[in-house]
């Protein structure tokens, strides 16, 4: 996905400003020109008589504003950070703000994406310029209809805390009152943004909108979406990749109904636990492929091998000739596992299928794409088509997919009743889009003066785009080589090629995607090479990005957060790793020890990150943290593998997450350098596992080029 | 009928008796807050609070909890007023916050054993999972409620 900023070039026109009224008459029009359009089946309906003054903003005669989200919050803090941007326009105070999930709408779509989609650490990126714009458009709305009550210039009046003062007189009126009368207006097309020096919110750690509903239990996921006569629905999948159902079973006594579902079968029953228990013992005769015993991940692997060696390669990036480079030539082969999501809430959904139209509750990354899955099944016009978007418990990429939207909505096709689906932790493992394997193998060559002289890459991997179905440019998967080329170092000749490994198992986004591959073999080689050549790892760094200040500045900033070459206890090490990724710069030091032989203890991660304009410092810091402990958990134990057509993860007990004693102390630095707005929800991944692994060659002296560090890793009660 | 008291409330469910609290919370009573993550202990979502004591509602059967006072996540405070939440917002704990329930609970039962818990002694009880990564916020949010 594109990592540059896309914010200087929205303008209003792709955007639809859409007005409704108290009382309920509603309609729209784009910017500019006006053109109102007709089609008012996207409008949130407000039933409490407040007046949404465009598809993104309501205002209550409370004086609540309510913004409403494109975005999925799914602990990326989105709900707070979209909002920030609104009310910063809108000239509100934070206290008087909420937040909801949009429904699935055009007004809605990620401008970058043209798609309501939440992935690629694009929501504030993607939105920024649009809500600013919004937020503007609403503010001089209100202003102008302020005008009219004073009978004064529009220049005479000033929004402030959610009212308009007349200057003249010093008297105001509320948003809330102004509101119907500004919807009305016509909607400015160049308002006026507030300039940079005078920005109230942007930029501030404000305490997060969704943080209350988080702790007193009231927040909804969409595992907690109860409807009125609803039904549980649990699933199980054919254990075997590529299995259907040969015969349909029979419905379990005490059961309400099964469903057959192509390679699954559902049971519904009037609690989740029943029909959870009743699919877990369920006999069902399955169709197995003859290729069963080819899904296996020791076949995977020598097929990865045999693809590096005479499989065609595909040059994602060729600059100078590699073959010429003068030096010493180093070879090194990297290996990196499949690896689940493991999103704390499972996969699930809930629908309402009637006559009148379909409903549906999901955690989504995608609620548009729900509205395309819900009309394939059904062939619903998608005006009678409702996605609610709940609270995400975790999404990492996972909740992109369709398939378990799609196994809702034909259970409610089945049964016809209301129905919440609900995958047990044992299919969600068993039957996740795993992140890819990857085989890589780096030859570089190092002249006498530590110069990297060529640098070539081989990257040998399932394509997640080529498994959709979407052709690959030039035999590329950019996904499967992003963080592998377009790299900040000032090596002489390059060249990066990409061998698609067309793997049987289903592969999907997972947070970072191909970064989370390739930094770990750009950066553990890269230290590989400056032992090579003698130099400290940050000594070596540092030459090779003079020419590119805004990242030495961050390589630097970690360095020395972490202390980088100041004196340890013993029996400790440091490591160092660097990754530019979705629009932002990370680079991180990692401070481990080795107390028992076979283990590894991180005492410490430092963590510089420039993501240009930080919207909200605090969740920048809380979405490095989350990074690393998700990089540290996959690093360290993380490993799907394949026998037989069975994927090994089960649940937690053979999928090791890290846990409150096992993470580390991390400190962050934001770094405001005023660039292009980059992601936050991703690039604090890709740095930790080489950081890891060159903290523990020069701990050990052994260098791990294959993950996780500790496979077969288990993780018990206590 | 099996008489359960939650949150101070007694309840007579109609359900058979080996069914998890957890699904009996969640199914039947509507306390959603009470989360599933793994069914088989580990990762401590469905943590809740019986007669003061921190367990895993995933594996504890209605008959089990018959006539034990059982508190869950929604009746710690009615208003978000307990020291531990009111921490959790003061140091921005949740991300996803699906995890977060369970948590509290579990740092609820600590607070009643240590009034002022270690880093360390935090470590050794709270094993429960946060994929988002909120540990160290957790750790700080302890503290500060602690100091209440």
């Amino acid at each position: 996905m594109t990592s540059e900023s896309p914010s200087n070039n929205l303008s209003v026109d792709r955007r639809e400003l859409l007005i409704s009224a108290a009382g309920g008459f509603l309609f729209g029009f784009t910017l500019p020109g006006f053109s109102r359009i007709a089609d008012a089946a996207v409008l949130p309906q407000a039933t409490d008589g407040s007046t949404a003054i465009n598809a993104w903003i309501r205002i209550g005669t409370d004086e609540r504003i309510t913004i409403l989200v494109g975005s999925s919050e799914m602990g990326q803090g989105v709900m707070s950070g979209l909002p920030q941007i609104v009310a910063e326009e809108l000239m509100v105070d934070w206290s008087r703000v909420s937040a909801e999930h949009a429904p699935a709408g055009a007004a809605y779509v990620n401008p970058v994406y043209r798609s309501q989609l939440t992935g690629g650490s694009m929501s504030v990126r993607g939105y920024y310029q649009a809500l600013r714009t919004a937020g503007a458009a609403v503010r001089e709305m209100l202003m102008s209809a302020a005008a009219r009550q004073f009978g004064i210039s529009e220049t005479d009046c000033q929004a402030m805390s959610g009212m308009v003062i007349n200057k003249l007189t010093g008297a105001s009126i509320s948003y809330g009152k102004l509101a119907p009368l500004a919807a009305v207006l016509p909607v400015p097309t160049n308002p006026v943004l507030t300039p940079d020096d005078s920005l109230r919110l942007i930029g501030k750690s404000l305490t997060r909108l969704d943080l209350p509903a988080k702790v007193n239990g009231s927040a909804i996921f969409g595992l907690d979406v109860r409807l009125p006569g609803m039904v549980y629905a649990a699933i199980k999948h054919c254990p075997v990749l590529g299995g259907t159902v040969a015969k349909p079973p029979s419905r379990p006594s005490g059961t309400l109904a099964v469903v057959s579902l192509g390679n699954a079968v559902a049971v519904v029953a009037d609690n989740t636990w029943k029909a959870m228990r009743a699919t877990a013992s369920l006999s069902v005769s399955w169709s197995l492929p003859s290729t069963a015993r080819n899904v296996d991940s020791s076949v995977f692997l020598s097929q990865a091998q045999q693809l590096m060696i005479s499989g065609a390669p595909a040059v994602a990036q060729s600059v100078g000739d590699v073959t010429t480079a003068p030096g010493r030539l180093l070879e090194m082969s990297y290996y990196v596992p499949y690896l689940a999501h493991a999103c704390m809430e499972v996969l699930n959904c809930t629908v309402n299928l009637t006559a009148d139209g379909c409903e549906v509750w999901a955690p989504t990354q995608g609620p548009g794409s729900v509205v395309n899955t819900v009309k394939a099944i059904t062939g619903l016009d998608p005006q009678r088509i409702t996605v609610h978007t709940t609270f995400l418990g975790g999404g990492l990429g996972r909740k992109i997919e369709q398939d378990y939207i799609a196994q809702a909505v034909r259970i409610a096709q089945a049964i016809r009743r209301p129905v919440k689906l609900t995958w047990s932790r044992e299919e969600d493992f068993g039957h996740d889009q795993y992140r890819p394997m990857a085989l890589a193998r780096v030859r570089a060559t190092l002249d006498a003066g530590g110069n990297v002289t060529g640098w070539s890459n081989r990257i040998v991997s399932p394509s997640i785009f080529a498994q959709r179905g979407i052709p690959l440019r030039n035999g590329v998967d950019g996904q499967g080589v992003e963080g592998a080329i377009d790299l900040p170092y000032a090596f002489g000749s390059r060249l990066v090629e990409y061998v698609r490994h067309p793997s049987p198992v289903p592969v999907g986004f997972w947070r970072s995607v191909g970064h989370s591959i390739n930094a770990f073999v750009v950066e553990s080689a890269i230290d590989e090479l400056a032992a090579a050549a003698g130099i400290d790892p940050l000594a070596f760094r540092q030459r090779l990005l003079a020419g590119n200040p805004r990242v030495l500045a961050v390589l630097n900033a970690a360095a020395s957060l972490g202390g980088w070459g100041t004196p340890l206890p013993g029996g400790r090490a440091r490591g160092l790793a660097l990754s530019v990724s979705f629009g932002s710069i990370v680079a991180q030091v990692a401070e481990i020890s080795q107390p028992v032989v076979g283990s590894l203890r991180v005492h410490r991660v430092a963590c510089a990150i420039d993501c240009g304009r930080a919207i909200n410092p605090n969740s920048v810091e809380a979405q490095m943290q989350g990074g690393i402990a998700h990089g540290l958990a996959a690093a360290l134990w993380g490993q799907v593998t394949f026998k037989g057509g069975k994927a090994s993860a089960r649940n937690f007990s053979n999928y090791r997450m890290l846990r409150m004693r096992e993470m580390p102390r991390i400190d962050v630095q934001v770094i405001q350098s005023g660039a292009a707005i980059g992601g936050t929800g991703e690039p604090g991944v890709p740095p930790v596992a080489p950081a890891l692994a060159n903290a523990y060659a020069r701990l050990t002296g052994q260098r791990v080029r294959s993950l996780p560090f500790f496979p077969g890793a288990r993780m018990s009660e206590e | 009928m099996i008489p359960i008291t939650v949150n101070g409330r007694t309840y007579q469910i109609e359900a058979d008796p080996t069914t998890p609290l957890l699904w009996v919370l969640r199914d039947i009573l509507g306390l959603t807050g009470t989360k599933y993550g793994c069914g088989i202990e580990l990762c401590g979502a469905c943590t809740v609070l019986i007669n003061g004591e921190p367990e895993k509602s995933c594996h504890l059967e209605l008959k089990e909890v018959q006539g034990r006072s059982i508190t869950t996540i929604e009746g710690l405070s009615l208003d978000g007023s307990h020291p531990l939440q009111q921490a959790w917002i003061e140091e921005q704990v949740p991300q996803c916050g699906f995890c977060q329930s369970g948590m509290i609970m579990r740092a609820a039962a600590l607070l009643r054993e240590k009034a002022n818990p270690s880093d360390v002694e935090i470590d050794g009880a709270i094993g429960n999972v946060c994929a988002c990564g909120t540990y160290q916020r957790i750790r700080a949010a302890i503290h500060r409620a602690a100091r209440r």
